[in-house]
């Protein structure tokens, strides 16, 4: 039987990045095309964006997607 | 296309209050309440009776159209089902709410194909006719119809029997499931939604 794979969590600075460009959920969804909801779930780590958003994310704060979206390890 | 099926919703929907209407009207004129010789009710008795069919007929188009159209699909029964997907995760949750429906909605159906298939009898039989001694008898059977046989058709009982319980078949009409199956769809659809959206939504 194959080891049994760690459970990995997204986590992202986004509340961060907002916070730093004084910048509301509203704002933020608008232009990235989603909705506040969205926004919302992610930075509460309950939806992990499609990849296409996360690159939409990173290009309009001018950075790169590590710096946003990083991955651990979930301790059990 | 697009157009002409719009406008054949709107005239549907905007139908249906008429229609209501009429058949009650008519209902009233068939039960002689209103004098046969009147000449507006009997114009308008006929009036109703041709709306009415030109109803039937847009409403057996319009289904027609939901089967083979997708967009006109997504049109309709978006709107009747709430779904609203503005982004990626909206997708992503009414596709888990439609996974919910679909298997729900089979597991019912599983349930009535076997509540259909099943018989089940327990009687009591006359003492000279008892079996091995005994008289109370049960009796289970699976029973599939490809057609609805009218009652006619079944053979009559010979044995003088006391039926106790007795079931055979599901007690429903096919409408009836046909019904409650669209109304699950739509609330199973719309509870599972919810409750994603509380669940990713913290």
């Amino acid at each position: 039987m194959s080891k049994p794979l760690p459970q990995l969590k997204i986590m992202n600075r986004l509340h961060v990045l907002r916070a730093e460009r004084r910048m509301t959920q509203e704002q933020l969804a608008k232009e990235v095309g989603v909705t506040r909801a969205t926004i919302i779930a992610i930075e509460g780590g309950g939806y992990n964006p499609s990849l296409e958003l996360a690159f939409r994310i990173a290009r309009y704060f001018g950075a790169d997607i590590n710096t946003i979206f990083s991955i651990e390890e979930e301790t059990k | 296309m697009k157009k002409l099926d719009s406008m054949l919703l709107k005239s549907f929907l905007y139908g249906l209050p008429v229609v209501i209407v009429l058949a009650v009207l008519s209902y009233v004129y068939s039960l002689g309440v209103v004098n046969n010789a009147n000449a507006y009710f009997n114009l308008l008795n006929s009036f109703a009776g041709f709306v009415f069919a030109l109803w039937m007929t847009l409403s057996l188009y319009l289904s027609f159209r939901l089967i083979i159209s997708g967009p006109f699909r997504d049109q309709v029964m978006a709107r009747l089902t709430f779904i609203r997907e503005r982004d990626e995760r909206e997708a992503i949750l009414t596709g888990k709410a439609a996974r919910t429906t679909f298997l729900t909605s089979l597991a019912i159906l599983i349930f009535l194909f076997c509540l259909s298939c099943f018989q089940v009898s327990v009687y009591r039989l006359p003492p000279e006719k008892a079996v091995n001694g005994k008289t109370g008898i049960v009796s289970l059977g699976i029973g599939f119809n490809l057609l609805e046989h009218s009652k006619q058709d079944k053979p009559k009982e010979i044995i003088e029997k006391k039926d106790i319980f007795s079931y055979t078949g599901l007690p429903l009409s096919s409408t009836t499931v046909i019904l409650i199956l669209i109304i699950w769809q739509i609330i199973s659809y719309n509870y599972s939604m919810r409750r994603l959206t509380k669940v990713i939504i913290r």
